[in-house]
């Protein structure tokens, strides 16, 4: 017992009494040379099997670093090893895991019967095991050591014969060389291991791993727990881990990839989860794939699952299509009611510079109204704000506004612009404005009744030419009295007093206008 | 060229003043007795029923903002024949009135026109 190690280390490697001391006994008696280091590489303890080989006495080896005391010696290789065995302890410390090395190369100091100390180059397999303390804390790590180097002295051997023999093809390079190969292969995809499977958890897109034909979550990275709500996955199946999805028939499809091998592909499917406990069933929208994991001999023993989530690309799309259907809606009856000015207007103005004028007027008006709603991003506009984009070429003392406040929705804005336009068109035509000392009132109330608002407005024209009642009715009266009755469900009453045209409009403010 | 037209009623169903007025002209300048127009589905509704002779109808899709098919459904029923006017396009009906005869606003005369023949055209065969 004393003779294998400071004592410390293999108090907590087993159990007490007897059995610690025949334990002990056993490990000092090994043919196999083992030592003890402590995380920070420095011995701790040590049998005899591993003094021998190494030409030691435990007082030059005990509490010294591994490193300083067995310098790899001058050359690239011996560098390369001594990293490889600091790397091997290193993964020891990190993982908590056992680590093996297939061969590991040391020059190390023997003194020959001569009493002359000589470097020797010795080779090795090694294996560390982790020694926890009682907190579970990697407190040692134990080396144990097998000396191939009589395999790599025959390998040598044959070698310089200069022989192919079957020595060598057995026992030779071949197999060190095989064997170091291996080591580093290991190295390599452990290294891509960890990569791929750090890339894997942080993936931006879900991910999970099922085992079996019950498709058993073997792992998830973040992404898949956050999208179904919950990560108590591992170790249940898919039935187990989210019972709402049993009828949705994600289960009859991974069954399906299990028995047929093949690769399911799903595009913006539909998924109700529930991501709360006793929350509302959610319904999520995902792209995914279940694609067959296979073993060696191409039995499908999983499913790996990956997808990502395209709920708010999916809505955004719906919206989008939403708003370009009512667009073009909205632009088609535009056109429709421009086609509509343009074939009445054509109509009463034969001349084509007359048409061009009046054409040209009346879409101005239609702009304008437009421009105003736009302000407002169609939520309405304010009467008297439409009264004066209409009447105000006429000049501002000429028409003269009279009323409350009123805001508008967007419909009878754009059929109050058009007739405003028609009468202020009207006066300055035939009417009030086409003498200086003309005016135009127009004065609004607003009357509440048990059915709603009623907007009462006037337009009346005075100190203008002496009026006649027209013998035709043009398309701007008929657009007026169209426009009251059929877009605004109102009334309108025309009115040629000789002393000045006037019109009385009254319409109801609130009929649920859609628009 | 208009003969097939001429004399015949057909109810117009329109919100947009500006449009019924266009439509109003071209059916005069075909021959034919504009009914109507009707602003609304309720008006609509009234005059498909109750306006005894009619020949054909105009449906816009969208009444101010509510559709149209309860009054298409009436005149179906009264075998009364009918085309839709979007600005949707064919691809904005239901399947249910999906390949009923549609014009797209703007209108030409022409589409007019050749929409009311083939709506009656259908019935009279």
């Amino acid at each position: 017992m004393k003779a294998l190690c400071s004592g410390i280390a293999l108090k907590e490697l087993v159990i007490s009494g007897e059995l610690a001391v025949d334990l002990a006994s056993a490990f000092d008696a090994s043919p196999n040379p083992y030592m003890l280091i402590t995380p920070e590489f420095r011995y701790a303890g040590m049998n005899a099997a591993y003094l021998a080989v190494t030409g030691s006495t435990r007082d030059t080896l005990i509490g010294k670093n591994l490193f300083d005391i067995f310098d790899s010696g001058p050359t690239e290789e011996g560098r390369q090893n001594s990293r490889q065995l600091r790397a091997s302890f290193e993964r020891v410390l990190a993982t908590g895991k056992s680590d093996h090395l297939a061969v590991i190369r040391y020059v190390m100091p023997r003194v020959l019967p001569t009493g002359e100390t000589v470097m020797e180059e010795r080779y090795w397999s090694a294996t560390h095991t982790p020694i926890r303390d009682s907190a579970g804390r990697t407190a040692y790590i134990l080396q144990h050591t097998n000396d191939i180097t009589e395999l790599e002295v025959l390998r040598r051997q044959a070698a310089s014969r200069q022989t192919e023999s079957a020595l060598n093809v057995m026992i030779g390079g071949d197999i060190l060389t095989r064997a170091e190969h291996v080591q580093e292969d290991n190295r390599r995809l452990e290294s891509e291991r960890n990569r791929l499977f750090d890339i894997f958890m942080q993936a931006p897109g879900f991910i999970s791993v099922l085992s079996g034909p019950n498709h058993v979550f073997q792992m998830h990275n973040d992404a898949y727990a956050r999208m179904v709500g919950r990560d108590d996955l591992v170790g249940k199946s898919v039935a187990e881990a989210l019972p709402e999805v049993r009828e949705q028939g994600f289960i009859d499809l991974l069954d399906r990839v299990w028995k047929t091998g093949e690769t399911f592909e799903g595009r913006g499917a539909p998924l109700q989860l529930r991501r709360h406990n006793d929350g509302p069933l959610e319904t999520v929208y995902i792209d995914f794939v279940y694609q067959p994991i296979r073993d060696g001999a191409g039995q499908v023993v999983g499913i790996f699952v990956q997808g990502h989530e395209v709920t708010d690309t999916l809505l955004a799309v719906d919206r989008q299509r939403l708003m370009i259907d009512e667009l073009n809606h909205r632009v088609k009856n535009t056109l429709a009611t421009v086609q509509s000015i343009a074939m009445q207007t054509a109509r009463t103005h034969v001349d084509p510079a007359s048409f061009a004028e009046t054409f040209q007027a009346r879409l101005m008006a239609l702009s304008h109204t437009h421009d105003l709603l736009t302000r407002s991003h169609w939520e309405g506009a304010e009467l008297r704000a439409i009264l004066e984009h209409e009447t105000e070429a006429h000049g501002p003392q000429r028409v003269l506004l009279n009323g409350p406040s009123l805001a508008l929705t967007p419909a009878t804005a754009l059929a109050l612009g058009m007739i405003f336009h028609e009468l202020a068109t009207n006066a300055a035509k035939f009417g009030a404005l086409t003498v200086v000392e003309g005016r135009v009132l127009v004065d609004w109330t607003i009357t509440a009744t048990a059915t709603g608002r009623t907007l009462n407005l006037t337009w009346r024209e005075v100190d203008g030419p002496a009026v006649e009642a027209p013998t035709r009715r043009g398309f701007g009266s008929r657009l007026i009295e169209r426009s009251v009755r059929h877009d605004l469900a109102g009334n309108i009453d025309l009115g040629y007093p000789s002393e000045g045209f006037e019109a009385k409009i009254s319409i109801p403010l609130d009929r649920g206008d859609p628009a | 060229m208009n003969a097939g037209l001429n004399g015949r009623r057909v109810l117009i169903v329109e919100d947009e003043s500006l449009v019924a007025m266009l439509l109003e002209t071209i059916l005069e300048d075909m021959g034919c007795i504009p009914v109507g127009p009707a602003s609304t589905i309720d008006e609509g509704l009234a005059m498909a029923g109750d306006e005894s002779a009619l020949d054909a109808a105009l449906l816009d899709v969208n009444v101010a903002g509510q559709q149209i098919f309860p009054v298409a459904e009436m005149l179906r029923a009264r075998g009364v024949p009918f085309v839709f006017s979007t600005g949707y396009g064919e691809g904005g009906l239901p399947d249910e009135w999906r390949g009923q005869t549609t014009i797209q606003k703007p209108f030409t005369e022409a589409a007019i026109r050749d929409a009311l023949m083939k709506a009656m055209g259908v019935v009279l065969a």
